[in-house]
Order: structure tokens, then C-alpha cells, then sequence
């Protein structure tokens, strides 16, 4: 069942944009689908837990550690929120 | 940035309305500012005795009532608590509850040894596990294991009970290491013998010969010791056991 069947690609790559500069300090210019989300977000071992928790808070779903493995890129990252948003 | 909105904390103590656990919890309330989560199993007249007390100490608390060793139970009652207390954070765990089948192993039942693992071993782990992951966001927290002398030299009719509390040091070594970056400190102590049920029905008068201090040790002397490794005091302590034994064991 749909969570938020009317949100669509672009309106969760904007909330996910907005939360990533304002909990995460992340530069706007840093920030691109190409751009490397461990990296880019400066992410330790730990820090996937603040993201977790962001994108439970921001968008109501759950993401665990499996989630990241094939989660490289900024866009990876937006789709994963999206496919599990479905 | 957002705001960070303060949170009320609170410590919890498993096991917490008898023994070791209820001498613990009022030391906390007498010495730290934090909110009592008295978990109990069974004795609700024995976790109700000891949230008297910790009243009494000038410190705030309520019952939690589970299982440690019941993993669905745990995420309910805890999963429950956090849906009513959106806005606190269990910053402090106490590792207490624990259980004693003893026997020679020779004799020892299959269900004595997974018993005392599932509330020794997998308490800690179904406890722990569910509250980690707010301690990491908070950026500071205290775990204490409550283990034994035992879980150190091993003591004979106690295998499982040894097993456990061994198996409980190694994961607190480990755990240290994992979420010392994030202001969390793990630590384990490790007490001897200690007046209280669980040492009940042993002969003290026989025993304490083998103590240098002569003597069985107090609740409240390993209440103190738990309190400071709870208290910002404590903050470069992580990965030790600390034995509280009269001098039986180091």
C-alpha cells in the first residue's frame, strides 16, 4: 500500500535536498545526483544512523543497513526513499 | 538548524525491584538527575517497594513490566513507552537482570543452561539492541552491565551462569569500541558476593574466609559504583569490568 502516493520523484528529491543542507550542513552546491552520498555527507559508520532517523522523520519509512549496499550516489539515494515510498 | 527540543531522560534498570537492581535505582535517584524506568518480571509488590523508595529518595520513576529474555515483549513495552514519551530519551541502561540455575554440569538440564542465557545473555542484547539506536542520535549515553565474578574465573555449578556473564563482558568490550565516538560509554561490573537474594541460601560464615575483606558485600556499596559509571564523571571509562568482589578475585 502506498504511504504518500501523491509525492512524486522531484518533491522527494527537494525534501531530501532541504534536510541534507539543514540537518547535515551539506553545501547546496555539493549537492547533485552524481555526487557520492558517503562522501558528500561526510558519512561515518555511525552518521547512517542520523540518516536513518532523517528520512523516518521526513518521509515515514523505515531504512536498514541493507538498504545502503547499493546506495552510492545522491540519486540512489532519492530513488531508494522513492521505491520504498511505493 | 532545527532546534533541538530538550528531552526528559531517563535511566532504566532492568531487574530493578529487588536486590542489587532496587539498591540501584535509588542510588540513582538520590545522586543523578534522571527518571527511574523500574523494570520488573513478576514481583509488581517488590517494583512498586522500590518506586517508594526511590520517591522517597527525592527522585521520579515508574514500572516497566517485561521480560528481558522475551525479545517480542521488549519491543512492545519499550516501543509502547517511546509512542506515550515522544519527547525523552532512556540515556542510561542498566544491564541487571539475571538468573541463577545452578548445578554441576554433569547435571545440568538443557533448560537451566538456556534459560539463564536467554535472561543473562539475550536480555542484554534484546534490551540494548532496541535502545541503541536513540542513544546514537543523542550522542550520549551509559550502559551498564551488571556481570559477576563469575562471568570472570568461571565458578563451578555455575557454567551457564558463567557462560553468560563472560559472553556479556566480551560483547561490552565490543560494543565500547563500536559507540565510544558518540559520548556513549559501555561498561561492565562485576560484583562478588553481594548480600541478596541470590545469595540467599549460601553460608556467608563459611564463605567470607575466602574474602580478604571478610566479609559479603552490600547492595548499596555496588549501587555507588553503578552511579558514577552512570554520571558524566565516568565519561573516559569504556570497555572495563569493574570488580566489586572484597578482594576474591582481579
Amino acid at each position: 500500500m502506498s504511504k504518500q502516493i501523491t509525492m512524486d520523484i522531484e518533491e522527494i528529491i527537494n525534501k531530501t535536498n532541504e534536510f541534507l543542507i539543514d540537518e547535515f550542513e551539506v553545501e547546496e552546491d555539493d549537492i547533485s545526483p552524481e555526487a557520492n552520498l558517503k562522501e558528500t555527507l561526510e558519512l561515518d559508520s555511525l552518521d547512517y544512523i542520523d540518516l536513518v532517523v532523517s528520512v523516518e522523520s521526513n518521509f515515514n519509512v523505515k531504512l536498514d543497513a541493507e538498504d545502503f549496499e547499493n546506495t552510492v550516489t545522491l540519486q540512489d539515494f532519492y530513488d531508494l526513499i522513492y521505491r520504498k515510498l511505493k | 538548524m532545527k532546534e533541538k527540543i530538550k528531552k526528559t531522560k531517563y535511566a532504566l534498570v532492568t531487574g530493578g525491584s529487588r536486590g542489587i537492581g532496587s539498591a540501584i535505582c535509588q542510588q540513582l535517584a538520590k545522586d543523578l538527575n534522571y527518571k527511574l524506568l523500574i523494570n520488573y518480571k513478576g514481583n509488581k509488590e517488590a517494583a512498586e517497594n522500590t518506586l517508594q523508595k526511590v520517591i522517597e529518595a527525592g527522585g521520579q520513576g515508574e514500572l516497566l513490566q517485561f521480560d528481558v529474555a522475551n525479545a517480542e515483549q521488549v519491543n512492545t513495552v519499550l516501543d509502547n513507552w517511546h509512542e506515550l514519551n515522544k519527547n525523552s530519551i532512556i540515556e542510561v541502561v542498566v544491564n541487571n537482570a539475571g538468573i541463577t540455575k545452578d548445578n554441576l554440569f554433569m547435571w545440568m538440564k538443557n533448560e537451566d543452561w538456556k534459560s539463564v542465557i536467554d535472561t543473562s545473555l539475550n536480555g542484554f542484547f534484546n534490551v540494548t539492541n532496541k535502545l541503541i539506536k536513540n542513544l546514537l542520535v543523542n550522542r550520549y549515553g551509559r550502559i551498564i552491565n551488571m556481570v559477576s565474578v563469575s562471568g570472570l574465573k568461571g565458578t563451578p555449578g555455575q557454567t551457564n551462569y558463567s557462560a553468560a556473564k563472560g559472553a556479556v563482558i566480551a560483547a561490552t568490550k565490543a560494543l565500547a569500541q563500536e559507540v565510544a565516538k558518540r559520548k556513549i560509554t559501555v561498561n561492565a561490573v562485576a560484583p562478588g558476593f553481594i548480600v541478596s537474594d541470590m545469595t540467599n541460601g549460601l553460608d556467608e560464615k563459611e564463605l567470607k574466609k575466602m574474602i580478604p575483606i571478610n566479609r559479603f558485600g552490600k547492595a548499596e556499596e555496588v549501587a555507588h559504583l553503578v552511579s558514577f559509571l552512570a554520571s558524566e564523571k565516568s565519561s573516559y571509562i569504556t570497555g572495563e569490568v569493574i570488580n566489586i568482589n572484597g578482594g576474591i578475585y582481579s
